[in-house]
């Protein structure tokens, strides 16, 4: 359709800048107003079509669906993880929240939590005697109001020590339910009466397990339980003012968040006298176990969205390389640069909406795999996720292309049309740094978001730049001490050195990602590998799972006799008896003000004797606290003073002279020829089997503490006697073991004539529980503490979390895999013109792939080198401050982690570039082109 | 329809700066067809991206169809590009990633036009790759791409037509082929041919000759010999620039 020819000497007028002329045509930029954006619109998802097509999208595109899997998988996982182990954490608590204290507590604040539509019971908890017509006990009682419980079920059954069934209540007022063990010892079945103070009430059923028994303190586990209802209280006549009692207040509501709007009702209406506790507060294995998961979890999306991103960066950058002529043609036919920059932001949210599609859906997938292969850990039913993984997802996928990969694609509008006549032309060099700023930016905001913590943000990014730098350093001067000219190519390893040093501007940057990739995935591995070796070592399968207090020393040989029959593992016997610290070398102990965690741990753990009353501890220190306190407190009657401290210890606010006092008062004491297990020696040496009476081994923190040093003389009152002995070790004490621990341990003949109970554990499979009730009937004044439960649900949360820690890894690993696929990606183009030249020139095969093979391998050893380093020195900062393990050098990685570096980077590298010798040099040249 | 005068470009350079044009002044009628020619490092090339304005110039100006280069920011150029100018040059610029068809429809969905298929179809047949339409430039001969660049060179129905070495990158017989359809497309179209060559029987094609020395032109032929058959379509301006 050929134009008609115009004569008209007159210009077209261009309304460009406003000017107009309403006598001549006026010429549009592309067409006019809406149309052109239209065009545009189409011209634009045309392009990504064939991009798309045509594979140079792939990547890219695979890099934000990796991105955008990753992060909410990984969210949705934890988004639903954490739903249920709340949930179960809630079983262990039988209410979501729960409200303590050791004095009555105001009414008020069940009338508000009823008014905020959450569900409420109370519970009270004494230690009493119980009497039968043929006998009487001390005994646990719990009084439980009609609501009890919240969560979980308290399992009941008709006779003693069989099965029971679940129940969701507590029993019926004039009702008891005990626990097995009661009654034999008590000489009742079930239908007798029990009296208990000055009620007497009927046995109803027997009681084999409730939610919230691992929760309690001391007076929860001083003897079998006996629960009651609330209303037969004021019966018994057994609670009155400065009994040791534990009042609690019990919540569950189905959103968390009305939940945390009354707990912070009730922290500004009374002032923070009154604290609600979940489970984190309950159990501190429980709660470690969590948040070293969480922080494990949260580091590792980090690093999958910082790999992810830098996959980003990379393929973006190679796209926009890729582009320059596109747009030097488009702006030859016309397209202006605003134009330009609409097209490229179209194709990225078009690449942004499909891949956040993809990947929610791919993320979706990957939660569900997780779940799938922790069904059988997983026992709860799992609420359904919410909605915010997937916004968490998107986001990412927007943040990473506004930082990664925008930048070089708006700098693509530079690009001079003049670029069709000459190639040579490249780049504004203006603004080439400014991708790096803006990725750089927008790291620190995704850290940021992520973690919530200004805090770990600053830390990370301090890090990874420092390591940045000191890589990029440390490979420049490796490539740098290469001095050959020109490209050598008499032989494979020459080329391939000349190669290396040529584009030691890349290399060095390739050498840096790889070596941040794969020092992400060694950090990642190795700490894994760390956590759940440690969690494995703190709960061993064969974890003792009852405690023995109170036995005297004769009874010892029959117990040891009775567990060898029944083929029950028991353990070494503990002398217990109660001292306090009066001296230290002569002076009146003056304890540091500064409280280490440790210490402050170790403290709580042990539990001073007016302390440990409800240590607010939980779980564990149920055993832990027995080790310390209760077996005086049993022997011994009620602790003085107790009423007030252990209300204060209970609300949470204990005072730090409060503090100090709990902690140079009364505690726990052995004597041992051997060093326990999980005890470590820190200073000084352990004593000789031929050891004089006279010494002291102190708990390393706890030394610290009241400033001891070795060969001290510290002056104890034990049992109205003074004693002293000489400092001549410290031990590192593993708390979270669940076993016997201990602060001070004598040199055996120092206290021994001072009259000691005993404290010993066994490990009771479930069917040889029975064998408790024969046990307490052999040996009637010896207390029995069961965690069998408890371990069994650590153990179960442990596990659950340590699948997640490795699924995670394997996310990490497979975004580490797509860097290095785009960084190798990255200067393909150069290394195929390069050796298609060399090939045009008379290489073979054989130099070429060779050369190659030797290049990749070597930045690969490079990588995996400086990774190694840099990943050691990150764990020693993670390990020792993050998660609070100690740090060990991994000597087997210092060989792996080269080794593999060369091994895959050359793998890589010689698939990715192996098309250069498969094709023809002509095709190589000419696709190039 | 194009003027230029005191066309200067430098450029800075690591021993200085260096003279590509040194103040160019020449007139173009429309629809003359003129060859610049002159030996590599001539500034023939820069001459031609100056006056399409794909550059811009270090002094003097250059007057496209009326409107002043040297007035415009490179986003005017662009508008002012994608309405009158076509481009064919040595090394195709076709884009790898787009077929026949979509290579010649690009200029003109640009331009907004609905009808980019059906024009680009129309041409790719005039052009003789009706069954190559749907091939990806690294399926074409040199030649083929070439002739995909001269269809998509006047799908937008330009006015002035610059090509830069057209068959610089062809065989003596494919690029006599090429030369014969460009010339017979700007016969038809009745469009200003701009066309830098160093192929002297390809210059001579042309009704006028521009021959460029270090930058300067050392003559021109002035009267549009070779032009005869678009005499009637030229304008007085041609005659005036050439006086």
């Amino acid at each position: 359709m050929p134009n008609t020819p115009t004569s008209s000497t007159h210009a077209p007028n261009l309304n460009i800048g406003g000017s107009d002329s309403s006598s001549q045509p006026s010429l549009q930029p592309l067409g006019d107003g809406s149309k052109s954006w239209s065009t545009l619109i189409g011209l634009a998802s045309r392009l990504l079509w064939r991009d798309w097509r045509s594979g140079e999208l792939r990547l890219l595109f695979l890099a934000l669906v990796m991105a955008v899997t990753s992060v909410s998988g990984i969210a949705l996982f934890t988004d639903r993880l954490e739903k249920a182990l709340l949930l179960e954490s809630a079983n262990m608590l039988a209410a979501d929240r729960v409200l303590g204290s050791g004095k009555v507590l105001p009414d008020d604040i069940l009338d508000e939590a009823q008014t905020r539509g959450l569900r409420t019971a109370s519970t009270l908890s004494f230690t009493s005697m119980a009497f039968s017509d043929s006998g009487n006990m001390l005994v646990s009682a719990k009084a439980v109001s009609d609501t009890y419980p919240l969560r979980g079920d308290v399992i009941i059954a008709d006779a003693p020590f069989i099965r029971g069934a679940p129940i969701q209540s507590g029993p019926q007022p004039g009702e008891v339910w005990l626990e097995s063990r009661a009654l034999p010892a008590l000489g009742l079945e079930v239908g007798d009466s029990v009296y208990v103070g000055e009620a007497e009430l009927t046995v109803s059923k027997i009681i084999i397990a409730e939610p919230d028994r691992s929760g309690g303190g001391m007076v929860d586990n001083a003897g079998p339980r006996l629960m009651l209802h609330l209303d037969d209280v004021a019966k018994t006549n057994v609670v009155q003012l400065g009994s040791r009692v534990s009042y609690r207040f019990l919540f569950a509501a189905e959103e968390l968040l009305a939940l945390d709007e009354f707990e912070s009702w009730v922290d500004t209406e009374y002032e923070g006298e009154y604290r609600l506790r979940d489970v984190r507060d309950e159990s501190e294995e429980v709660s470690e176990a969590l948040s070293r998961a969480e922080s494990f979890l949260l580091l590792g999306s980090l690093f999958a969205v910082l790999l992810a991103g830098v996959a980003i960066a990379l393929t973006a950058k190679r796209y926009s390389e890729r582009h320059y002529d596109y747009v030097a043609i488009l702006k030859t036919f016309g397209c202006t640069s605003p134009q330009i920059g609409f097209i490229y932001l179209w194709i990225q949210a078009l690449l942004a909406i499909v891949a956040v599609v993809v990947g929610s859906v791919l993320g979706w997938g990957v939660h569900h795999i997780i779940l799938r292969a922790l069904q059988t850990v997983i026992t709860v039913e799992l609420p359904a996720a919410g909605f915010e993984p997937f916004v968490v997802g998107a986001m990412t996928a927007v943040i990473c292309l506004l930082s990664f990969a925008l930048p070089p694609l708006l700098a693509l509008r530079e690009t001079p049309p003049l670029r069709v006549l000459r190639k040579d032309i490249s780049q504004q060099k203006v603004g080439a740094n400014v991708p790096y700023v803006f990725g750089i930016g927008g790291t620190i905001g995704l850290v940021y978001w992520y973690s919530q913590d200004a805090v770990l943000t600053s830390v990370l990014v301090v890090a990874v730049a420092s390591i940045a730098i000191l890589l990029s350093g440390l490979s420049f001067l490796l490539l740098s001490s290469s001095s050959a000219v020109g490209m050598r190519a008499g032989s494979a390893w020459k080329l391939a050195m000349s190669a290396a040093r040529r584009r030691r501007k890349q290399n060095v940057l390739q050498v840096m990602v790889f070596s941040v990739t794969i020092m992400s995935l060694l950090i990642l591995g190795l700490l894994r590998t760390d956590l759940i070796a440690d969690w494995q070592a703190q709960l061993p399968e064969n974890t003792p799972n009852h405690f023995m207090m109170n036995i005297s020393q004769p009874q010892i040989a029959g117990i040891e006799e009775f567990f060898e029959e029944n083929g029950v593992q028991g353990n070494a016997f503990y002398p217990l008896i109660s001292a306090r610290v009066t001296k230290v070398n002569g002076a009146t102990p003056d304890p540091q003000e500064d409280l280490d965690s440790d210490a402050e741990r170790g403290t709580l753990a042990g539990g001073g004797d007016d302390a440990e009353d409800e240590s607010a501890k939980g779980a564990a220190r149920v055993g832990l606290s027995v080790g310390y306190g209760q077996g005086e407190t049993n022997a011994a009657g009620s602790g003085a003073g107790s009423g007030n401290e252990s209300s204060a210890s209970e609300a949470g606010d204990e005072t730090e002279e409060g503090e100090v006092r709990g902690r140079l008062s009364r505690r726990q004491v052995t004597w041992a020829a051997e060093l326990p297990a999980d005890n470590r020696v820190t200073g000084g040496e352990w004593w000789e089997a031929t050891v004089e009476p006279g010494f002291v081994s102190i708990e390393q923190d706890y030394a610290d503490w009241l400033d001891i040093e070795l060969g001290d003389v510290i002056e104890f009152e034990i049992n109205a006697q003074t004693v002293s002995a000489e400092v001549s070790s410290f031990r590192s004490v593993r708390w979270d073991n669940m076993q016997p621990n201990f602060f001070i341990i004598f040199s055996p003949g120092t206290i021994d004539h001072l009259g000691a109970t005993f404290l010993s554990t066994a490990l009771m499979e479930r069917e040889q529980k029975i064998l408790l009730n024969e046990l307490v009937q052999r040996f009637p004044t010896i207390v029995v503490i069961e965690i069998d439960a408890l371990i069994e649900q650590i153990q179960n949360i442990i596990a659950q979390v340590t699948s997640a820690i490795e699924l995670i890894s394997v996310l990490v690993l497979v975004c580490g895999a797509l860097v290095l696929l785009a960084c190798v990606n990255a200067t393909l183009d150069e290394r195929f013109y390069e050796n298609a030249i060399l090939r045009t020139l008379g290489a073979g095969k054989r130099l070429i792939m060779t050369s190659l093979l030797i290049e990749f391998a070597s930045i690969g050893l490079m990588a995996g080198l400086v990774a190694t380093l840099g990943a050691e020195a990150s764990l020693y900062y993670l390990q020792e401050q993050v998660f609070e393990q100690e740090f060990a050098l991994h000597y087997w990685v210092w060989l792996a982690g080269p080794l593999a570096g060369m091994i895959i980077i050359g793998g890589l590298g010689v698939n990715s570039t192996r098309g250069v010798v498969n094709i023809s040099p002509l095709n190589v040249l000419r696709r190039l082109n | 329809m194009i003027e230029i005068h005191g066309l200067t470009k430098r450029v800075p350079t690591s021993e200085g700066v260096l003279t590509i044009l040194n103040s160019v002044d020449l007139s173009i009628a429309e629809a003359e067809t003129v060859a610049i020619v002159g030996a590599s490092g001539s500034g023939k090339s820069t001459l031609l991206g100056l006056m399409a304005g794909l550059d811009a110039a270090t002094s003097g100006d250059v007057l496209l169809g009326g409107h002043s280069l040297a007035a415009m920011d490179e986003e005017q150029r662009a508008v002012l590009r994608g309405q009158i100018v076509g481009f064919v040059f040595q090394s195709f610029q076709l884009l790898p990633s787009l077929t026949a068809l979509e290579n010649v429809m690009l200029p003109i969905e640009l331009k907004g036009d609905a009808q980019a298929r059906a024009k680009a179809t129309a041409l790719l047949e005039r052009v003789g790759l009706a069954e190559r339409i749907t091939h990806y430039p690294n399926q074409l001969s040199g030649g083929e791409q070439q002739r995909v660049a001269i269809a998509r060179a006047f799908a937008t129905e330009a006015k002035i037509l610059f090509a830069d070495e057209p068959t610089g990158n062809l065989d003596t017989a494919t690029g006599a082929k090429i030369v014969e359809l460009i010339f017979d497309l700007n016969k038809e179209f009745s469009t200003t041919l701009v066309l830098v060559t160093h192929d002297e029987r390809l210059a001579e094609r042309c009704g006028r000759i521009v021959r460029l020395i270090a930058g300067e032109i050392e003559s021109d032929s002035g009267a549009p010999l070779g032009a005869a058959s678009n005499k009637a379509d030229m304008s007085e301006s041609a005659e005036s620039a050439s006086a």
